[in-house]
């Protein structure tokens, strides 16, 4: 038992030299040189700054008029939009497909696995946008992140379901609820560990989306986070310290999240299943 | 119980109306289009030129090798590193909870902003890499500007950046494996790597095949991290098939690009449907 | 447990969503107010980072806010493919902005001008335009754009005080070019500044050679529009690439990392001996060193013949004005302020031309870098110039800096660079209904 625990001591440790390596040098390298003027930020070391750069951060926010703002206002719309249409239609389709082997889940099945491989097709998803009046529109945006998500999405609730024993419908089944009931008040619930890491998983993915709001929501009012890089990294003009000072600005909301949330996932975890 | 009634169709039917509308369609349109000479508002009907003139290129051939390399060694490295690092840090060690965050911490990053910090860290006579390479009493290199090292050294990235989704997966699927299993075998007198075979590998499963399919057709149609990075060159060098018809897209040819499209669809499925159905089978088993 | 969850996550993000609104309602305001004030009218003008904001423009369009009652908000967007990409789109999806900026020659008739742009030939200052310009802004009888900045040359700039220091002269023909850098290269300076880093950067040792190509054969651009004549074949074209070949060897060890920014600071501070560039990169230079320009002097590529030495002109980037916009009047009016003389002077004020300016009349300013002002002006004046051959040619292919990034990094040799060249361009007939 002893030698265990040394063993673990052990393994924090490493843990923790491979982390700080692997992981924390290249956030501290965006973060130092974030901090940092352009010139000597443009040499690209991790040497601590001559003089702190503060308002870079002030530059970057100031940057198009304030675009950042408007832009942190549209992705966090797209976000909220399309991560709960997700849960939704995302848990509602991995369970059926998980439990029903036949022929007409096969297809569903078959159709949503073309869109983890297949490219979307821009154009053409324009014209369809346009025909129904969504191209340009928000909630058009949302739709097309949520039918782009919803393979990866379906994918994980379908696998979670592997792990929960179809009794426990059965069960419902002969106490009478209906197949709706079963989904809600049995199924549901104990998707809780799956449905934090679909929130995660998707939210961080649609919040970092470079090239289809560059497609799909054109216009300077529709910007996006992502876009704001543009600002500072031009053919004659990068500046690196803003660069990754607006990395960082863009980085933050997400690691709020994440740090907030994945304690959610360790919590809703321990529920599990009942049985492997 | 009656299957059909619990499990209705209308479960499915939101999740196929958005994903049809806003994904399938566009995709079927796509099709008609790769027969044709495009520029959005009008077509010339072209046969299958555009497919010639895919196949002729030079440059198809090694785009595919260079997306198998990318797929199978982002997906092979993804899963052995993941499921280590699963195993570790559902383990007991006092650190995981911190450790667990920082492993995912550069998914957080938009793959642009990683491309551009790797590409500083990688800079061949600037970088902090060649530096610690250097002081070590190494020699450093042009990591992406070396054609035989570039597409490596996006590889790499890309398991630095998403070695933690995997890892998350996986410590999903860990975590619902039943304790008790473990106490059991235990009792029986299985060691560590006894259990972790026996137990955790066949019930992580599931995870594992979402993580192989993930990272495997992610790793065909990566695109954003190569193109942030290298931009498919020096050269040709790190071209992979997205690359190559987001530039014909670019480019204006329309027609050209989607009939790429439908190449690289055709490839991937070719590969990741037998992958699937085979990953699937031993599911169930 | 799960509606505590999302109630969380959405109450966090319609916090960010609710702070943000309240921030940017400020702004709104203020957009308001000025709306009320009638006589302004707003024009959208999109364009790529790398042009966006710099100064001459700014400076115009200050003065357009204050003279005609135009305000011009910029939209900015990447350069490169995904510019190009980015424009096509908007274009396709009839998304454009009132103005937008993009490149003249060959990349304009690839973007189908006719469906999206105002045809300005009818206006009174299409005339103002130099001749040449005007054909690269024109597709058939429809002139199409202003230019935006100055024209440049595509050429090789040379650090004076390494010249000095080795003793060597401006180079009259190609060979006593590569002489030159094979002296800076044996004293283990860096002979040639390579910033392959940024692609475009590696198609000017081949664009740049458009004088020597135009001149030892006038009728290539004709025949190979026709489809008669082709890159691979054609000797005189195909020395083009021969030239990129032959920069392989001098590039600075770190080439294909070097950016055009890190380009702008090795030159300045005299760490190379020639760089193939447009001549901007003064500007850039001057912006960031100052005075330290003046060390910087501009050749023409060298071609193979010592009495005739030229220079390549790159015309400048077009504002163009969108065919689909309500504000017609208002387009044409700033585009017509744009190259006046009292514009031109503001934008020369606020930033040294980098080449002459392509309006008829408008004499390049004496005062500027001496590059421009002693080195550009004497092919100038001795009427040794030619466009760059996109200006006169209908086809660039798309795909030209990979295939140049690929000869000049020694991947490839010259003729199999010409024939994916070829091929390259071949695309880009076929899209446009060219018969080849």
């Amino acid at each position: 038992m002893k030698k265990r625990k040394r063993l673990y001591i052990l393994g924090d440790a490493a843990g923790l030299l491979a982390a700080a390596v692997f992981f924390i040098v290249p956030f501290a390298f965006m973060l130092i040189n974030a901090l940092k003027e352009r010139r000597e930020a443009n040499l690209l070391n991790i040497s601590l700054p001559d003089s702190v750069h503060f308002e870079n951060f002030l530059q970057v926010f100031q940057a198009n008029n304030y675009q950042i703002i408007t832009a942190f206002k549209n992705s966090g719309m797209i976000v909220i939009g399309s991560v709960l249409i997700l849960i939704i239609v995302g848990s509602m389709g991995g369970y059926v497909i998980q439990r029903r082997k036949d022929r007409t889940m096969g297809v569903c099945n078959a159709l949503i696995m073309t869109g983890l491989m297949v490219p979307a097709a821009i154009l053409p998803t324009i014209w369809v946008l346009q025909r129904i009046h969504l191209y340009k529109t928000l909630t058009g945006m949302i739709l097309i992140e949520a039918a782009l998500h919803i393979p990866f999405t379906v994918m994980l609730y379908r696998g979670f379901m592997g792990s929960i024993p179809v009794e426990l419908e059965e069960a419902g089944y002969i106490d009478g609820c209906s197949g709706w009931k079963i989904f809600t008040k049995i199924i549901f619930p104990l998707l809780k560990p799956v449905t934090s890491t679909v929130i995660i998983l998707n939210a961080v993915t649609i919040f970092n989306d470079f090239t289809n709001p560059l497609y799909f929501l054109p216009g300077a009012e529709n910007a996006t986070v992502q876009l704001t890089l543009y600002n500072f990294m031009g053919q004659y003009a990068s500046s690196y310290n803003l660069l990754f000072a607006d990395v960082i600005l863009i980085t933050v909301p997400m690691l709020i999240l994440f740090i907030f949330f994945n304690k959610r996932i360790v919590d809703g975890m321990v529920a599990g299943a009942v049985k492997g | 119980m009656n299957r059909k009634k619990i499990y209705s169709n209308w479960f499915m039917v939101p999740a196929m109306a958005v994903f049809t509308i806003f994904f399938l369609l566009p995709m079927v349109i796509s099709l008609f289009f790769s027969l044709t000479v495009w520029d959005f508002h009008s077509f010339t009907f072209c046969g299958f030129d555009n497919f010639k003139t895919f196949f002729s290129d030079s440059s198809l051939y090694s785009s595919i090798k260079n997306t198998m390399i990318y797929a199978v060694l982002t997906c092979v490295l993804k899963l052995f590193l993941a499921f280590f690092l699963a195993v570790f840090l559902t383990s007991k060690i006092k650190t995981k909870n911190f450790l667990r965050s920082v492993v995912f911490f550069p998914n957080l990053i938009s793959t642009v902003a990683v491309g551009i910090t790797f590409c500083a860290l990688m800079h061949p006579s600037k970088g902090l890499i060649n530096h610690v390479i250097e002081l070590f009493g190494g020699n450093g290199m042009d990591w992406l500007g070396n054609t035989h090292t570039a597409l490596y050294a996006v590889i790499l990235t890309d398991v630095w950046k998403g070695v933690g989704v995997a890892t998350v997966i996986f410590i999903a699927g860990m975590q619902s494996i039943d304790k008790t299993f473990y106490e059991a075998a235990s009792i029986d007198g299985a060691n560590a790597w006894q259990s972790l075979k026996a137990i955790t590998v066949p019930l992580s499963r599931p995870a594992m095949n979402s993580v192989i399919i993930l990272s495997f057709i992610g790793g065909l149609r990566t695109f954003e991290l190569i193109w942030a990075m290298t931009g498919g060159g020096p050269g040709y060098a790190t071209e992979v098939m997205a690359s190559t018809v987001y530039k014909q897209y670019a480019a204006g040819y329309y027609g050209l690009s989607t009939a790429g499209n439908v190449i690289m669809f055709i490839l991937i499925a070719i590969l990741a449907f037998p992958l699937q159905k085979f990953l699937l089978s031993k599911e169930v088993d | 447990m799960k509606k505590r969850v999302v109630a969380v996550f959405m109450s966090a993000v319609f916090a960010t969503g609710l702070i943000a609104g309240c921030s940017g309602s400020g702004d709104t305001d203020g957009a308001e107010k000025k709306d009320k004030d009638k006589d302004v009218t707003e024009l959208s003008l999109l364009v790529d980072t790398a042009n966006a904001s710099t100064a001459g423009f700014e400076a115009v369009a200050k003065l357009a806010e204050e003279k005609l009652g135009i305000k011009v908000n910029v939209e900015t967007r990447p350069g490169g493919t995904e510019g190009d990409n980015i424009v096509k789109t908007r274009l396709a999806s009839g998304d454009m902005a009132d103005l937008c900026v993009y490149n003249s020659g060959s990349l304009l008739n690839a973007i189908n001008p006719k469906e999206y742009f105002i045809d300005i030939s009818g206006e009174e200052f299409a005339d103002r335009l130099d001749d040449s310009y005007k054909e690269a802004v024109s597709v058939g009888d429809a002139v199409y754009g202003v230019p935006y900045q100055s024209s440049q040359a595509e050429a090789i700039m040379y650090s004076k005080p390494m010249y000095e220091k080795y003793g060597l002269d401006v180079p009259k023909t190609w060979d006593e070019f590569l002489a030159n850098c094979d002296v800076l290269k044996e004293a283990g300076e860096t002979a040639i500044l390579g910033t392959f880093g940024d692609a475009w950067t590696a198609q000017i040792p081949f664009l740049g050679d458009a004088y020597n190509l135009e001149t030892n054969a006038p009728d290539f651009a004709e025949k190979f529009d026709a489809g008669e004549a082709k890159w691979a074949t054609t000797p005189e074209a195909l020395r083009s690439f021969e030239k990129l070949a032959d920069t392989t060897p001098y590039y600075n060890e770190d080439y294909l990392a070097t950016t055009y920014d890190d380009g702008c600071d090795m030159m300045a501070n005299g760490e190379a001996g020639h760089w193939f560039i447009l001549s901007k990169a003064l500007t850039n230079i001057y912006d960031l060193y100052g005075d330290k320009v003046n060390d910087i002097g501009i050749f023409g590529m060298p071609g193979d013949d010592a009495a005739n030495n030229g220079i390549t002109l790159w015309y400048p980037v077009a504002i163009y004005g969108n065919k689909n916009s309500e504000k017609q009047e208002a387009i044409l009016d700033f585009m017509e302020f744009y190259i006046s003389d009292e514009a031109l002077d503001a934008y020369t004020e606020a930033a040294l031309p980098a080449g002459p300016y392509c309006v008829k009349g408008y004499e390049l300013p004496s005062e500027s870098y001496d590059a421009v002002a002693q080195d550009i002006q004497s092919y100038l004046d001795s009427g040794k110039t030619a466009p760059a051959l996109e200006y006169i040619s209908q086809v660039k292919g798309a795909d030209c800096p990979t295939i140049c990034q690929e000869l000049g990094s020694g991947q490839t040799t010259a003729k199999e660079a010409a024939e994916k060249y070829d091929k390259d361009c071949e695309k880009q007939a076929t899209q446009l209904g060219l018969k080849w």
